[in-house]
């Protein structure tokens, strides 16, 4: 009887287990808790109630000029990012938006900000496993490729009027609406800081030495420099395209520009005439196949991250560096206090020969945008709540925020950032994204994954040498009638 | 006798009932919404819409999911003769009278496979590396600067070298199997053998082989259907690369279900791994049985 008793005990607290450990979901509500989830990523609850060290209610100390609007609503609001605490080290746009979050849950305590936060990486698949199960968070970052598709399945809430509405419209930079619209229609609030995804990083020195006062506006004069650097026993240039989007992102997104102007661009965007197989793209495949072929990249260029690339430079066995924005604040973070910090200087992409389309073009903009779940509007209240966060997480709290403490731009223009706090690196870098040059579109914040996924493959064998441009441009446009 | 010791049928069934329903949960029902999904065109969002069998026809059409296929009966290959085949070599080698210290060698040997496979991916990564690599170091060393290559990003290479790892890991793993094998058969076998004159090779090929076949073909059986889902270090080395060069069936159908959002086709293509793979592995069970038939008729 004894034995019976504890057996069925026993079983009893193995159902009991199992169905907690299934239950997942479940995020600890006392005080301040970060808690790991089996799938890596963290659920972080803000309980509001508990926060006293932040000093919560009115009068409360924040890092920025959160507003402190009324607010109805009283609950839970879902926040789903990829602002990790890793990540706002050293990234501008994720430390202001981690900031100006904590500082809104500080001044909304009767709203309870349950957060999911993961590296972005996993964030892009997350969302879209969610976005397919219709289970998309209150509040979450819209990469500018889904706009279109979730916009027409109605998972985002059309935020035009939310916007033309908010305390902030006059100071907006309308022009970063672009990757959010759909059909006249904006979907979100672009989120984080405008970062160039095509810069050339390269040491001045060195290039001095080789004969070039500034880095080379041709690619022609580039080619010039291989064999000196090659004489030095290192690479004019280093590049990783082993993930395979980096050479659509940091190359040929600007490149492609250069060739095919912002209109082509455009029109393949809105589906209005330009096809993939137009000579001026298939010219710019063309010409990043015979660049990457003539020697001034890293051998290993096909095989090794940007990440494994950027270390190339770090370390003195490159002269320059192609790579992003997130390139650069890892390499302003790794460099501070030496030499090769001081001799950094940054340049535009050099002109391809026979692009005449666009000069001195860098793809760049805001990828992201804080988008709203339809459902929410279901209750006034909690939309107020989720509009509210909005509004501050990409206004005037944040861009001061990142424009003072990072020299960083975003959604919300700031008048006269002085940059005489900053050390010159820092003020290049300012004057490089947002003064000097003129931007491009970044392709793959537009039409869809899967367009880019076929072309970024096919581009990786074409930069083997195992696919022609052409095969490349065809198999893209199947793609892109296939998919969009 | 044993129907006195047996448990009441609703005894077995309540014990049963946990693993069961784990399994129906886990196994069963992802089978069957994935047979259901893969007859919608669902690009991502709640919208759906029914095309009957319209993925599968692309599937069969689907160039890059069949070199994806050959890829894994690459891997499946390769793993045979390098998994097995050479564990079977070291097992012989450490049961040699002439080594010493076999604990360790079985601890040492097994250790790869406790790894796991994303840190062995990220290990031969480093190994293959261009610039930093041991091999290419090593090259220089002897002279054969030539033969210095950016080695994941040869086409036709790649496949060979991603399996280099599998094979290193797993090794050991069928070495234990294979020892708990032979430890069972009678050691009086051997000595007789000894005692007869057989030679080492001779001993491996018509005593040991023999006795220890059904252990193997449990190995092959394993072996095929571990390399038919082989996924995460390919992942990490060559995520695929370069271009479609190193893609396998489970790579290629993560691809196009999360990166290319496509989970409708996504799904159709889970559903052709798990018939290719009952193919392959029914087709290596038939092939076993008829062999294993082939020796009894011998005997």
């Amino acid at each position: 009887m004894k034995k019976k008793f504890l057996s069925v005990l026993l079983a009893g607290v193995m159902v009991v287990a199992m169905l907690t450990g299934c239950g997942g979901k479940s995020p600890a509500s006392n005080g301040n808790t970060t808690a790991e989830t089996t799938d890596g990523t963290q659920t972080q609850t803000q309980d509001a109630a508990t926060a006293e060290n932040t000093g919560a209610g009115d009068g409360a100390a924040t890092k920025t000029d959160v507003a402190q609007t009324d607010l109805a609503y009283k609950g839970e609001l879902e926040l789903m990012h990829f602002s990790t605490s890793e990540e706002s080290e050293g990234n501008g746009g994720s430390d202001g938006f981690r900031t100006v979050l904590a500082d809104w849950q500080t001044v909304h305590p009767d709203v309870k900000l349950v957060e999911r936060v993961m590296a972005n990486d996993d964030y892009k698949t997350q969302i879209a496993t969610l976005a397919a199960a219709d289970d998309l968070p209150d509040v979450f970052l819209l990469q500018g490729m889904n706009t279109k598709a979730w916009a027409a399945q109605g998972l985002i809430l059309d935020m035009t009027d939310i916007i033309s509405k908010s305390p902030y419209a006059a100071q907006y930079d309308d022009s970063t609406y672009y990757p959010f619209t759909s059909e006249d229609k904006i979907y979100g609030l672009p989120a984080l800081t405008g970062g160039t995804c095509a810069v050339v990083l390269y040491d001045s020195a060195k290039w001095k030495e080789a004969g070039f006062d500034t880095f080379p506006e041709t690619w022609d004069d580039v080619l010039k420099a291989k064999d000196y650097f090659a004489d030095q026993g290192i690479d004019t240039i280093a590049f990783g395209n082993g993930s395979k989007w980096q050479i659509n992102s940091t190359f040929l997104a600007t490149i492609g520009d250069r060739f095919t102007g912002s209109d082509w661009t455009h029109s393949l965007i809105e589906k209005k005439g330009a096809a993939f197989t137009d000579q001026s793209f298939a010219d710019a495949l063309k010409f990043t196949k015979d660049i990457f072929a003539s020697g001034i990249f890293n051998a290993d260029f096909n095989a090794i991250s940007n990440e494994d690339a950027r270390e190339y430079y770090i370390s003195g066995d490159a002269a320059a560096y192609i790579g992003g924005n997130w390139d650069v604040s890892y390499i302003q973070a790794t460099l501070k206090d030496t030499d090769l910090y001081d001799t950094t200087k940054f340049a535009v992409l050099p002109q391809p020969a026979g692009a005449t389309a666009s000069y001195k073009t860098h793809a760049t903009g805001l990828g992201y945008a804080v988008a709203i779940n339809s459902d929410v509007a279901d209750d006034p209240d909690k939309l107020a709540a989720a509009v509210d966060f909005a509004y501050e997480a990409t206004g005037p709290a944040f861009a001061n925020y990142v424009a003072t403490k990072y020299a960083l731009g975003g959604l919300t223009k700031v008048e006269n950032v002085d940059l005489s706090g900053f050390d010159q690196f820092t003020q290049d870098f300012y004057n490089y994204q947002y003064v000097d040059n003129k931007p491009c579109e970044i392709y793959d914040s537009y039409i869809s994954s899967a367009v880019w996924d076929v072309l970024n493959t096919d581009l990786q064998s074409m930069l083997n040498g195992e696919l022609t441009p052409e095969k490349v441009v065809a198999n893209a446009q199947k793609a892109y009638e296939d998919n969009y | 006798m044993l129907s006195s010791i047996r448990p009441k049928n609703r005894v077995i069934f309540a014990y049963l009932i946990l693993p069961i329903v784990l399994y129906v949960f886990a196994v069963f029902i992802p089978l069957v919404t994935a047979g259901f999904y893969s007859l919608f065109e669902w690009k991502g969002g709640p919208n759906k819409t029914f095309i009957g069998f319209e993925n599968y026809v692309t599937l069969m059409k689907d160039s890059v999911f069949w070199k994806s296929f050959s890829h894994n009966i690459y891997l499946v290959i390769a793993c045979i003769i390098g998994q097995i085949g050479l564990a079977f070599i070291f097992v012989l080698m450490i049961n040699s009278r002439l080594v010493k210290l076999k604990g360790i060698h079985r601890t040492f040997g097994f250790f790869p496979s406790t790894v796991s496979a994303v840190a062995i991916g990220f290990i031969w990564t480093m190994v293959f590396d261009y610039k930093r690599g041991i091999l290419n170091w090593f090259l220089d060393l002897i002279g054969k600067h030539d033969a210095i290559k950016v080695w994941l990003n040869e086409s036709g290479l790649v496949m060979l070298l991603i399996s280099l790892p599998l094979i290193w890991q797993f090794i050991g793993y069928y070495m234990v199997i294979i020892l708990s094998a032979i430890s069972s058969v009678d050691k009086e076998i051997f000595e007789v053998a000894e005692i007869d004159g057989a030679n080492g090779f001779q001993r491996a090929i018509y005593i040991v082989l023999p006795l220890i076949k059904n252990t193997l073909l449990v190995c092959v059986t394993l072996c095929v259907a571990g390399n038919m889902k082989a996924f995460d270090h390919i992942f990490v080395m060559t995520a695929g690369g370069p271009g479609n060069a190193s893609m396998v069936m489970a790579l290629y159908g993560y691809k196009i279900s999360f990166a290319q959002q496509n989970m409708g086709y996504g799904s159709a293509i889970s559903i052709g791994i798990f018939i290719t793979s009952l193919l392959v592995i029914g087709g290596s069970q038939l092939l076993v049985k008829l062999l294993s038939k082939d020796k009894g008729g011998d005997n």
